[in-house]
């Protein structure tokens, strides 16, 4: 799992899941639903679709709004989470579909983010 | 063929009596062009046995003449009309709504052989008939007026309008004003009313004030003069009903106004205006509200009515305009049902007593539409500002606001002021700045930018200044403990710091040197100026640190860029106009949009 660390993590959002599987990913989104075992998260994104979070401990704290995952994705789509961190809205709320438009800019045009490139190169 | 005309309707129209709806066959018409590119149409009908030549058309019925609809030979019904009496005793029958029963298309020609109407000039203005008639009760004659409360009892039908205060004359609806008349009176209700404005020219002085009169016909815009300013301004009263006969009416200027008449008045000599006491039926100001959404299709520089809830106010600012007088403004966004949102600056004292707290409905009659940053309204002179105005929209919206409106962020048709620091916002790279030659012109060029402060001159950035309010003229030292101001010419025992900052701000592609002034030098080093005056004086490590924090802050600058020439050498000259901290979130949107632009190009 240390390689998630290293390796480049593509932000993506629901719509995208499917096309990276087994691969290191970034997902942004609310916190809708914590399962009652704590060890499984759905999160909406900026498009009001839903993804499912899985984390290796149960949650020891308390999380709400929005959540940043980072983490492999599972053949079944869901998100095996290596760490997660809550954004902090108390000066600004986090405009979540505007981070979606903004991904999408990053997929449109991956010659102009080579990150992406080396990624899915 | 089964029309008939209204025979002998002709002869009682010229005799001025009443006719009800009467059934005419238009013979001819003329179109008589106004002066001032407002044309009219001169009607000739006949009744069968009779024609007549004087019936004009009022102007808002134009288009019928003009489409045809209204052609020689169609026959018509009569529905409302006023006849007024010239000064040479000809009669002039003005035609205010009137509809074709047969196009002329249906008619064969002319029905029977009229022959135009020899009149008995009959005198009897009192018994000329006021179709628009409404119950109309007499006034409380306390004013000593020569008005007499008439034993007649007004009945629900039109009939002869009662005396008025303007003698012989009979009250007419507004919407019948025209010059070609000269004995009317009219009941109306002064919905607006400006201050006194004083002018003064090669050709003299003088003074002028105007008010915009209603009833329920129409709306029309006064103005005294001189000695009508000193002999009515104090009598009229904004939301009273007054008796006003014989003004002068001319072609209305729509440039200063945005009244649907034609027409407006200048009060003269022989004007008379009487208060009016018992004034429920004269309708309140007439407004026709343009829904905000609907303000983007229109053109600019159009005078309009807008009725919005106040979802923010900012503060009140003294601006300096081109001629240097101070006025006050304050911005306000306005949410209407369509759910868009528009910034509306007031002027003046509307701007300074304006309470935007507890989010007032907002009406404004005659705002001005303006293309800056997209679209905003902005007050004019003429503008009647109504809060909370008692008006069913008011209450529709309040409700709407209220239950709904008030969780809706709303879509702004202004490019709000914060990260672009202003509407209108030219957004340019520090680079692009220095490729377009922006400044070379004869007129100083503005541009916005994101930039970085890279670093700032703390030599010299503060300066000794008078410290009279709104005086900040550099003062001399007398070095005897007294300060000189040679704007002021006084002596002062102290002074205040002022600053006036160099920086250099960089963007991605390039820096830039920039000028900052009192504000926007203390939005960059966060401290203001006396305090900053004060470490220098006492405390030079802690001075340094401020200038050392304010590095490699990020701001959105609008900036002033002119080439200015001092001993033959021209440079560039950037000043910065407003700093204001990025809004990400703005700015995002921003480059997404551009992006998006680039890539569809």
């Amino acid at each position: 799992m240390t390689g998630v660390y290293e390796s480049p993590k593509t932000r993506i959002n629901t719509s995208m899941l499917s096309q990276y599987i087994s691969r290191p990913v970034c997902f942004v989104g609310r916190l809708e639903k914590v399962h009652p075992s704590g060890k499984v998260l759905t999160l909406v994104d900026g498009e009001g679709k839903s993804a499912s979070v899985e984390l290796n401990e149960p949650l020891d704290e308390e999380l709400s709004g929005i959540v940043e995952i980072i983490g492999t994705l599972s053949n079944k789509g869901a998100i095996m989470a290596t760490s997660y961190t809550q954004y902090r809205e108390d000066k600004v709320p986090f405009d979540l579909e505007l981070y979606n438009e903004g991904l999408k800019v990053l997929h449109d045009f991956p010659q102009h983010y080579p990150f992406e490139v080396s990624m899915s190169g | 063929m089964t029309v008939r005309l209204s025979e002998g309707a002709i002869e009682s129209l010229s005799k001025g009596t009443e006719v009800n709806n009467p059934i005419l066959q238009c013979v001819n018409i003329r179109k008589i062009d106004g002066g001032n590119g407002v044309s009219r149409f001169r009607v000739m009908m006949s009744d069968g046995l009779h024609t007549m030549s004087s019936f004009m058309l009022s102007t808002q019925l134009n288009p019928m003449a003009e489409q045809n609809q209204l052609a020689t030979n169609c026959v018509c019904v009569l529905k409302r009309s006023v006849t007024n009496v010239l000064k040479d005793g000809r009669r002039v029958v003005v035609i205010l709504d009137i509809e074709v029963l047969k196009s002329a298309d249906q008619m064969p020609g002319k029905i029977g052989d009229p022959t135009p109407y020899v009149e008995g000039q009959s005198k009897a203005p009192s018994t000329a008939p006021a179709p628009t008639a409404r119950p109309l009760q007499p006034q409380n004659g306390s004013d000593g007026s020569t008005y007499r409360p008439s034993a007649q009892s007004f009945g629900k039908k039109p009939m002869a309008a009662p005396n008025t205060p303007g003698g012989s004359s009979k009250v007419v609806p507004i919407a019948s004003l025209n010059p070609y008349q000269s004995k009317w009176t009219i009941r109306a209700r002064v919905t607006n009313k400006s201050a006194i404005r004083t002018w003064s020219n090669s050709r003299g002085d003088g003074k002028l004030f105007s008010m915009e009169l209603v009833d329920e016909s129409g709306e029309i815009r006064a103005t005294g003069f001189n000695n009508e300013v000193d002999k009515f301004f104090s009598l009229i009263e904004q939301g009273k009903v007054f008796y006003i006969s014989k003004g002068t009416l001319k072609i209305a200027n729509k440039q200063f106004s945005s009244l649907k008449n034609d027409y407006e008045m200048t009060l003269n000599g022989e004007t008379s205006i009487i208060p009016c006491e018992d004034s429920n039926d004269v309708p309140m100001l007439q407004c026709d509200f343009v829904s905000i959404a609907d303000l983007e299709s229109r053109e600019k520089d159009t005078i309009l009515d807008v009725i919005g809830v106040c979802k923010n106010a900012e503060d009140v600012a003294r601006i300096m305009t081109k001629n240097s007088r101070e006025v006050s403004k304050r911005n306000i966004q306005l949410i209407d049902m369509s759910g868009r949102v528009i910034q509306l600056t007031m002027w003046g004292s509307d701007a300074e007593t304006f309470d935007g707290s507890g989010q007032p409905i907002l009406a404004i009659k005659g705002a001005r539409l303006s293309d800056f940053g997209g679209r905003s309204l902005s007050t004019l002179y003429s503008s009647t500002v109504m809060i909370n105005p008692d008006i069913p929209e008011a209450y529709k919206l309040r409700g709407w606001y209220d239950k709904e409106g008030h969780a809706l962020d709303g879509q702004s048709m202004t490019e709000l002021r914060g990260p672009g620091g202003g509407g209108n916002t030219n957004w340019k790279t520090l680079a692009e700045v220095k490729n377009e030659h922006l400044g070379h012109g004869d007129k100083a060029d503005y541009f916005s930018c994101i930039a970085t402060i890279v670093y700032i001159r703390k030599e010299n950035c503060l300066y000794q200044a008078c410290p009279s309010k709104d005086c900040n003229k550099k003062v001399v030292d007398q070095q005897n403990g007294m300060f000189r101001c040679e704007k002021c010419d006084k002596e002062f025992p102290d002074f205040k710091y002022r600053l006036m900052l160099s920086a250099n701000i960089a963007d991605f592609g390039d820096n830039q040197w920039v000028t900052c002034f009192q504000d926007t030098a203390e939005t960059l080093l966060g401290q203001n100026s006396s305090y900053l005056g004060q470490l220098k004086d006492t405390n030079e490590a802690a001075f340094d640190e401020v200038f050392q924090h304010a590095n490699f802050n990020t701001f959105v600058f609008r900036n002033r860029v002119k080439l200015e020439t001092y001993n033959d050498e021209s440079r560039i000259k950037v000043t910065v106009v407003d700093a204001k901290p990025v809004d990400h979130r703005e700015y995002s949107k921003r480059l997404i949009i551009n992006i998006r632009k680039l890539a569809a190009q």
